[in-house]
């Protein structure tokens, strides 16, 4: 199953990388790919639903270039910078939503069109970064970490900001999938859309929701790597909606929609920051070895997936 | 009149060519000069034969997309495959003091194998196509640094200079590519009984495959013309620019190629395609690219524009909005 | 006078991984471990200045641990943290963009482990987050440009700008530099400016889309790097017209290709950019682990190679 596949590859890497697996190691990993994570936390739904959303990327950079105007040059606090972001992230996505359900439109171009719409708004927004490095509230959020483990504990292991947004995202998002009737909708929806509707779901609120809520998550996503990287960059998060995407699969839930789960994306997105971080930073090939061993490893790693009986298959509501 | 402008609406190429019709319109009252044709060497050359010249690669692109999409699939390694190629055949160029059989036979075949390991992942391992092209475009795009070490290699060879650069009858030679493909690929989905396979694939794999359609391996071979496509798009590419850069090759390329199938009127749900729309699609937006060069739109505020023709034309497309636009025009439903 | 520039820079810099750098310091027990975080490998230039500090590392004995972060910022934030975890002895960042790097170096700081900057600078509220920085300046560099082509034309040229990608830092820098100068001459004006993303086969699409529309106009191309200059010459042949001579094409990066470019009387002049920066790399990288004081930021000139002064001795020297 997915954790026994991780644990097999987080292993692997303690042993052949110095450094790698200690608890310092480790927070590094959730704090790396915190972003990355709740991009793919509000996919995963998407996906659940038989669609999928290819702006959450650009969603991304636009938030950070938001942000950073909002604060550097409008003078806006960020107590209202973040929320006005956030909603227009949801608005964003909720649009979309509409398209794709009133008209019946493919989600894949409609996230696309939505993609390029969301570049060319960054650039408008300010086409250069925009530094946030001098704002107090930034300064102190990036630098505010969480240490767990006492002092004499060395290397010390912390979590920041951006990390824990992505836990209680996942927990939140545990909730919403099997504890609210939104998640078990979705579900729904995804496993087959005419059944859903003739069963009385409320099918058109669920799906516009479902993709205002990645929208959503694109937008925390910006702010949370806000305290990443102190700065609004419009040209940046060039794939992370693949990223997300694979981290996704990773976990276990299938593209046509209707099973996956949400525990299982968390442990895709560790297992995805695994390969990237162990092939990028440990393993001290070249260029082209490491887009090689990445490419292999995921290769291995969907494989495994899609031979191995009942490995693949998780929960469908 | 109405019921004839109700029906127009209804069939689906005529939204891709109503876009590219808004496009050529705009240049005929804003940029008349988009228009303007010179002879250069015998040659003709002007934006229209750029709009051409630079748009086979992405035409090439389409027609083997618009394939794989019909089976409800989709190839998003594309613009990798053709780096692979065009790096390869440069490679084979140099290292073999410019034996021209042994680069294209290295290019053709690498884009076969990649093709059927695309196919093969895809209809025999059962990966979601998104996934499984996802690792490829991942992989090739490796393997194409492999091979170059990182710096680009130029290339000399006059025959591919010319399949990128040359004319024939005045018109780019790459065009004759495009249109030879394109014939090629109408002939064996509308000539033979392949395109109706295609088609049923794509519509309801299960009842094809009980129907006794060999269904694995008519997706196998979608992707491999998919990339034998990608192929001929790599190597008008490194014909074009004489050099071959594993870095920027093909970067992006599969998304110009997927907008245009699906503005061409090819459903992404599969079934139903359009080569022919595909060709549109890719025409579409090649033309608007040049458009807003000529406008001088600051480059950075070109995905927008980008964003809504996929907008607009989707909008057509789909059955619901028009028929609340049909109704505008008279027929109007009863309603309960 | 060209030609002897031209030698002293390259006796001075650019050869400079053949030069009696500095004096080497006595091996110490164990292998100095040295964190490379490098951008990507996105053009000759980046390549050789990998291959510059790879060269240098292991010439010195210095076990390397390299990043390629393919471009992407996130993934060199994560590189510096994780040499952290790899227990190196001191980082150098060949930093992406300048921006937002505080609360990653503030942990690299905290960690107590020393930060080299490459090839571009900063902008940072705490200045000790690094401990040098090694660098060209794009801005001077666009100026270079400029300053040559007013000179060459005597302030008067309508000009077309092929930028580098949008939003990066030496794109914006360079077009800001150059735009500077224009601006001092009445008689030159920028008449097209568009995006070829530093490549060169979208710099040949878009220099032929632009010459079609004002090849009667334009006297000169600025590109933001080589590459693209290669590929808008190939445009200005296409439509019939000679670069280097009826219109003159300058550029940056002073890559092999550009000289050979020049050497065929294709491009005027190339502004250097020297990527071999191993030797100094490593050099401060060494002075800093012994306690020395180190200048806070050294300037890597920059030269401007003019087609006039080539010779067949200075294309076969270029060694990327």
């Amino acid at each position: 199953m997915t954790f026994a596949v991780f644990v097999v590859l987080f292993t692997a890497m303690t042993l052949a990388f110095e450094g790698f697996g200690t608890p310092l190691s480790s927070c590094y990993l959730l704090i790396s790919y915190a972003h990355v994570g709740i991009l793919a936390m509000g996919m995963t739904f998407v996906i659940l639903s038989g669609g999928i959303d290819l702006s959450v990327g650009t969603v991304l950079a636009f938030t950070t270039v938001f942000i950073a105007k909002a604060v550097s040059v409008w003078g806006l606090s960020p107590w209202v910078a973040i929320p006005v972001a956030l909603f227009l992230g949801a608005g964003f996505g909720g649009g979309m939503g509409f398209l794709i359900h009133q008209y019946k439109m493919p989600p894949f171009l409609v996230t696309l069109a939505g993609m390029f719409l969301a570049r060319g708004l960054a650039f408008v927004v300010n086409i250069e970064t925009i530094s946030l490095s001098e704002h107090p509230f930034f300064r102190a959020v990036s630098s505010w970490k969480l240490y767990l483990a006492p002092a004499s504990f060395t290397p010390r292991p912390f979590l920041k900001a951006e990390a824990i947004i992505f836990l209680v995202l996942v927990v939140f998002c545990l909730y919403l999938a099997h504890m609210r009737r939104f998640g078990r909708t979705v579900y729904a929806i995804g496993g087959s859309e005419s059944s859903a509707t003739l069963m009385g779901l409320k099918v058109a609120r669920t799906k516009i929701l479902v993709y205002a809520f990645s929208g959503f998550c694109a937008a925390l996503a910006g702010v949370a790597f806000t305290f990443l990287n102190t700065a609004g960059k419009a040209n940046m998060g060039i794939g992370w909606e693949l990223d997300a995407i694979a981290a996704v699969v990773i976990g276990g839930t299938l593209l046509t929609g209707g099973s996956g789960y949400v525990l299982g994306t968390f442990l895709g997105v560790l297992i995805y920051g695994s390969i990237m971080t162990g092939v990028g930073d440990y393993s001290n090939l070249g260029s082209a070895g490491q887009r090689i061993s990445i490419g292999v490893l995921l290769l291995l790693f969907i494989l495994v997936q899609g031979l191995l009986p009942g490995a693949g298959k998780t929960r469908s509501s | 009149m109405k019921t004839l402008l109700a029906n127009a609406i209804h069939s689906r190429i005529i939204w891709p060519l109503a876009g590219l019709g808004v496009l050529l319109l705009f240049n005929l009252l804003a940029d008349i000069e988009f228009y303007r044709i010179e002879i250069l060497e015998g040659d003709l050359y002007g934006p229209l034969i750029t709009v051409l010249k630079q748009g086979s690669k992405i035409m090439l692109l389409a027609l083997g997309m618009t394939l794989v999409i019909a089976t409800k699939g989709v190839d998003l390694s594309v613009g990798s495959v053709m780096a692979v190629v065009g790096v390869l055949a440069a490679f084979l160029l140099r290292e073999t003091g410019g034996n021209l059989a042994a680069a294209l036979a290295g290019g053709i075949g690498v884009a076969v194998i990649l093709g059927a390991f695309n196919g093969g992942m895809v209809a025999l391992v059962k990966i979601q196509p998104i996934v499984a092209t996802l690792i490829m475009m991942v992989l090739a795009r490796g393997v194409a640094f492999l091979i170059t070490g990182g710096l680009p290699i130029k290339v000399t060879d006059p025959a591919i200079r010319q399949l990128g650069q040359g004319h024939l009858l005045g018109l780019p030679l790459s065009l004759f590519v495009v249109a030879a493909f394109f014939l090629i690929s109408v002939i064996l989905t509308r000539r033979t009984a392949l395109g109706l396979f295609i088609e049923s694939v794509g519509d309801n794999e299960t009842a094809s495959r009980f129907c006794g359609l060999p269904t694995r391996l008519v997706k196998v071979m979608v992707y491999v013309f998919c990339a034998v496509c990608a192929c001929a798009a790599g190597l008008v590419s490194i014909g074009f620019s004489g050099i071959a850069d594993a870095d920027k090759l093909g970067v992006l390329y599969e998304l110009d190629a997927i907008t245009a199938v699906v503005v061409g009127g090819t459903a992404l749900t599969g079934g139903r395609f359009s080569l022919a729309g595909s060709l549109v699609g890719a025409l579409l937006i090649k033309t608007m690219e040049i458009t807003l060069i000529r406008q001088g739109m600051n480059p950075a505020y070109m995905p927008v524009p980008k964003a809504l023709i996929i907008v607009a034309v989707c909008l057509l497309l789909s059955e619901a909005f028009r028929t609340q636009l049909a109704g505008l025009f008279g027929r109007r439903k009863v309603s309960a | 006078m060209m030609t002897a520039a031209g030698l002293l820079v390259l006796s001075g810099c650019g050869g400079g991984g053949d030069d009696a750098s500095s004096s080497r310091p006595a091996e110490s027990a164990s292998k100095i471990k040295v964190g490379f975080s490098q951008i990507g490998a996105e053009s000759d230039w980046r390549v050789a200045e990998t291959a510059s500090i790879k060269a240098e590392a292991s010439s010195r004995g210095v076990d390397l641990r390299f990043s390629d972060a393919q471009g992407k910022k996130e993934n060199q934030i994560r590189a510096l943290r994780n040499f952290i975890t790899q227990g190196v002895d001191a980082v150098i960042l060949a930093p992406v963009d300048s921006t937002g790097w505080d609360p990653v170096l503030e942990e690299v700081k905290d960690a107590g482990i020393p930060v080299i900057l490459v090839d571009r600078g900063i902008e940072t509220t705490d200045d000790s987050l690094y401990n040098t920085l090694i660098a060209s300046d794009f801005t001077e560099e666009g100026r270079m440009a400029g300053r040559w082509l007013a000179e060459k034309t005597g302030g008067d040229a309508k000009i077309i700008q092929l930028e580098g990608s949008p939003g990066a830092d030496p794109a914006i820098e360079r077009k800001n530099g150059f735009e500077e100068v224009v601006d001092q001459h009445d008689g030159m004006q920028i008449i097209a400016s568009q995006t070829g993303d530093f490549n060169q086969e979208k710099g040949q699409e878009v220099m032929e889309a632009l010459m079609q529309q004002y090849g009667d106009q334009v006297t000169a191309v600025y590109a933001h790097n080589d590459n693209m200059a290669l590929g808008a010459i190939q445009a200005i042949k296409d439509a019939g017209r000679k670069p280097g001579e009826e219109i003159l094409v300058i550029s940056i990066d002073a890559v092999r290709s550009a000289f050979e470019a020049m050497q065929a009387g294709e491009l005027n002049c190339t502004v250097e950019c020297n990527p071999l920066l191993g030797p100094m790399a490593f050099d401060a990288v060494e002075r800093i682990l012994a306690g020395e004081e180190i200048e806070k930021q050294t300037v890597v000139q920059d030269q401007l190679f003019d087609r006039e002064g080539i010779t067949e001795e200075i294309v076969a020297s270029r060694q990327y």
